[in-house]
């Protein structure tokens, strides 16, 4: 009941918010109703029990990509500007290829026949880690490492790429 | 964890923030000039929009955030286990930090972090 209660609260915000962010005709406040979208996201992993994807939704999503978008945004000339209505005509299209995916979304998840899971999908943060560290049949100790290398290789890329468009 | 618990403390917060707000309103003087919706800033007169561009300087300190940020996504449940795994998780997260680390020295080498 109380599940449910919060799922309806939930869901309303993220409704709200993400029509506010795509219709807002100002850039900042867009990314300020996207970090609500985000943020009630990870609600809705708390009310599912899934509190580890909650974390990562708070501290990733919510912290880490709105941060960036923010700065992105920053950086952009006449952000205070309004931006221009879109014309009629992109109006009419994007409302249709909207509700075209609204509509192979819906039946397809209406079509999809869902069951309850009865197997452990490893929620707890102790068994993430667990599994994350065991370097047995079951570990994944070498996805664990090789991600700390795509992060290395990331955070090379991003500096060689900012350094060079110093320099200009 | 009981969602009704949840919905008590939303329901409960909104009750606090209501009451306390309108007691306020109802018996808090009021009086009302420009100045007061002012942004203060050191008592110099704010001047043009406060969102304007920013230098790229910037972009780069979030990205080297972000990277961290994911790495210490990572680190959640390895700490939650360590005790229990003992030295193997050490020695794997001790790994995974230092290939980390090369980055941060990459950074640091390439004079990323200094601010110009």
């Amino acid at each position: 009941m109380g599940a449910q209660i919060m799922f309806y609260i939930l869901a309303t915000v993220i409704v709200v918010f993400s029509f506010l962010a795509v219709t807002s005709r100002k850039v900042m406040r867009a990314t300020v109703y996207l970090l609500f979208v985000l943020l009630a996201t990870a609600g809705l992993y708390f009310i599912i029990d899934y509190n580890f994807m909650a974390g990562i939704q708070l501290i990733v999503y919510a912290g880490g990509i709105v941060a960036l978008i923010v700065f992105a945004v920053m950086l952009t000339e006449k952000i205070g500007d309004k931006i221009e209505s879109p014309s009629n005509m992109q109006m009419i299209l994007a409302g249709l290829i909207s509700i075209a995916g609204a509509g192979v979304t819906i039946s397809v998840l209406l079509g999809h026949d869902f069951k309850q899971s009865t197997q452990n999908i490893g929620q707890n943060v102790a068994t993430i880690g667990e599994n994350l560290l065991n370097y047995g049949k079951d570990g994944y100790v070498l996805p664990f490492e090789v991600v700390s290398i795509l992060l290395l290789a990331s955070m090379i890329a991003a500096i060689v790429v900012a350094k060079r468009k110093f320099e200009n | 964890m009981g969602s009704s618990a949840l919905v008590l403390f939303f329901i409960v917060g909104v009750f606090f923030i209501v009451i306390a707000t309108s007691i306020a309103a109802l018996f808090a003087p009021r009086s009302s000039n420009p100045q007061k919706l002012d942004p203060w800033e050191c008592g110099i007169k704010p001047s043009g929009n406060a969102w304007i561009q920013f230098k790229i300087g910037y972009y780069l300190f979030a990205i080297i955030y972000l990277i961290f940020d994911v790495e210490v996504v990572f680190l959640v449940p390895w700490a939650v286990v360590m005790k229990k795994m003992g030295t193997v998780a050490f020695v794997e997260a001790l790994i995974f930090l230092v290939i980390l680390g090369i980055g941060l020295l990459y950074a640091w080498n390439k004079k990323a972090l200094k601010w110009e």
